[in-house]
């Protein structure tokens, strides 16, 4: 038997390795902050992690709750605010790379973080477009993950620019020459964007995964990569450094609701006189 | 702008919001994540405030709990925390779906710099125009055409997308320190604090401790609102719990996770708001109740460790032009000497 492993540990784990030493990288919470952190403890030292809540160069010692908690304040080397984050170091180009977690993505890597269902009459409110429409559409690259959402035809809600309808649609509309989502990290493999046409492809399955598993997941006929490959395992450090930082993150969020509610009940209820 | 220029301006949340809230009026959260002023925020939920429009960048429960007290009826919003997951219901949902409430869906940085240009007194600011082709653009909410237009470059000719400047009634903030005069000073992650406190047309203050002006004085690079914008100052230790005060306490992740187990039903979540806001007269009985309900204990494990900052040295040599000896550094004379000058050249006229 091989290493054992969470299906968020191969995604995190497969996530860090697209960033490089000395990049600058916008992270949020989640498996997002839990990719950046591993890059740093492993092949990217000296990459710089920041938050569009103005914090820029920030080390955290556990996974944040949120981008501003105290476990992103503990020693940064840059104060700054959300405007200045978007103007003076996005919009001047200082960002190589975004991380982000998708809830609704198309063939083209536009994405949809609001709605679920028709606007007017939707089924589940996201969380919002918060930062990631300039993110997405100004940071060098996206990398994006998915764990919980899907693939469509039509987004529900058009809220972060891929590349729009593909080719040089997303340039022609003012967004850098060469940015743009350039990989999909999902439960089953990872994803590619074509260089010309900018549709995805599969490029990696996942160990163990089946392609028609990923293809039952895809409403559109999925362009595969010639050499398909597997999508390496965490190695033990890796999981050592994720098990440690985030163990919440490593869990998932079904099982973090069960047990953290369990502790939750347990710390209200210990001290109650 | 109305200047607020008295030097004392301490007063209850329950004053605060008596005198300066208006049923209808728009306000903006000058804190989003990081320090909430959630003490005032309940004053509002309490005193039954109707038909508020609030901007809020990042919700993380406040949102929610302006809802369930029916505070508000018009969101601006970035982004609202789903803690719960996409399975639960929050009261977001319900309050859209039952149409209490109508919401504009904004980015962060398009809708702080709504507030920037209100700020700094313009009618609208350029924003990164590559989000024109998104739905937060395109489709309209309650706001209309009151939110993006495309002008052209006057330079260039180039098309530019920008956002109208707000200046909403009021803005609640939650502050480390301040003097009585209301200098409040915050430090952590900055956030929208500044744009949102200066868009305002007021700022009601919250702050953990009242200082001399004098602290202030020796550290104004952390004074984000200065007093003239603010025109209550409330001294409310804990007015940010469940979220985080670099320097007092963390944030209450059991608590927060109580209120979005409890928000998910609408009877629980009417107990919750009932036990939390309606029946603690003030932040004080509500840190009390804390205390009796989880233990004292329980809320003493989330005080903050220090970790301090290396503080600015604002020195000088502080020399007056005089000289210990009484003689000018920069002409050389004394007083008498200085004088004498004077009249040689001239230069005193006589007096009647």
């Amino acid at each position: 038997m091989g290493t054992r492993y969470t299906i968020q540990e191969l995604i995190v784990a497969r996530a860090a390795k697209e960033l490089r030493d000395r990049e600058f990288v916008v992270i949020g919470q989640g498996i997002a902050m839990a990719a950046g952190v591993l890059a740093r403890k492993t092949h990217a030292p000296n990459a710089v992690i920041l938050t569009e809540a103005g914090l820029l160069g920030i080390d955290p010692f556990k996974v944040p709750l949120h981008i501003a908690d105290p476990t992103c304040t503990r020693g940064f080397t840059y104060s700054c605010d959300m405007i200045d984050i978007f103007t003076t170091v996005l919009n001047q180009g200082y960002v190589d790379a975004t991380f982000l977690g998708v809830g609704q993505i198309d063939r083209y890597g536009n994405m949809n973080s609001s709605y679920l269902g028709d606007p007017d009459a939707f089924t589940i409110r996201m969380t919002g477009a918060g930062g990631a429409p300039e993110f997405v559409g100004y940071a060098g690259r996206a990398i994006l993950t998915m764990s919980g959402g899907t693939f469509v035809e039509k987004l529900d809600y058009f809220t972060s620019p891929g590349y729009l309808t593909g080719g040089n649609a997303r340039y022609e509309a003012g967004m850098p020459a060469g940015s743009g989502p350039s990989v999909l990290i999902t439960t089953r493999g990872v994803f590619k964007f074509d260089a010309v046409t900018k549709e995805m492809f599969l490029s990696e399955l996942h160990p163990g995964v089946p392609l028609e598993a990923v293809r039952a997941e895809v409403p559109w006929d999925l362009k595969v990569a010639d050499t398909l490959k597997t999508t390496p395992a965490p190695t033990g450090e890796e999981l050592a450094i994720l098990r440690s930082f985030a163990p919440d993150v490593v869990m998932g969020r079904k099982l973090q609701l069960e047990v953290v509610m369990q502790q939750v009940i347990k710390l209200l209820t210990q001290n109650a006189g | 702008m109305e200047k607020f220029m008295d030097a004392d301006k301490r007063m209850t949340a329950r004053e605060a919001v008596a005198r300066f809230v208006r049923d209808g009026d728009s306000f903006v959260f000058a804190n989003s994540l990081y320090c909430m002023p959630l003490a005032l925020t309940h004053e509002l939920i309490r005193q039954g405030k109707k038909n508020l429009m609030a901007f809020q960048q990042g919700g993380i429960e406040e949102i929610d709990q302006l809802l369930l007290g029916e505070v508000i009826d018009r969101l601006v919003i970035a982004y609202n925390f789903r803690s719960g997951g996409p399975r639960i219901v929050s009261p977001l949902d319900r309050a859209l779906k039952e149409g209490r409430v109508v919401i504009e869906e904004m980015t962060n940085h398009t809708l702080l710099s709504m507030m920037k240009a209100g700020a700094m007194g313009y009618p609208f600011l350029p924003v990164l125009p590559g989000i024109r082709v998104t739905d937060v653009v395109r489709r309209r909410g309650f706001l209309g055409d009151q939110r993006f237009a495309e002008i052209r470059d006057p330079f260039t000719g180039a098309g530019m997308l920008v956002v109208k400047g707000y200046n909403p009634d009021f803005a609640l903030i939650h502050v480390q320190r301040a003097d009585r005069a209301g200098n409040g000073q915050l430090w952590g992650a900055m956030i929208n604090s500044k744009w949102a406190a200066l868009a305002a047309k007021k700022v009601i203050l919250s702050c953990e401790e009242i200082v001399e002006t004098g602290v202030i004085m020796s550290s104004p690079h952390l004074t984000i609102v200065p007093a003239h914008k603010v025109c209550a100052v409330v001294e409310c230790p804990w007015g940010a719990h469940p979220s985080e005060v670099l320097g007092h306490y963390d944030y209450d992740f059991p608590f927060r996770a109580l209120f979005v187990g409890s928000a998910a039903n609408p009877d629980s979540a009417r107990a919750w708001l009932d036990e939390w806001v309606h029946a603690p007269a003030d932040r004080q009985a509500y840190i009390e109740h804390y205390g009796r309900r989880f233990g004292k204990k329980t809320l003493d494990a989330f005080r903050a460790k220090p970790f301090k900052s290396v503080p600015a040295d604002y020195g000088s040599t502080f020399s007056l032009d005089w000289d210990e000896e009484g003689r000018s550094r920069t002409m050389g004379l004394t007083m008498a000497e200085f004088i004498a000058m004077l009249g040689e050249k001239g230069a005193l006229i006589d007096g009647n």
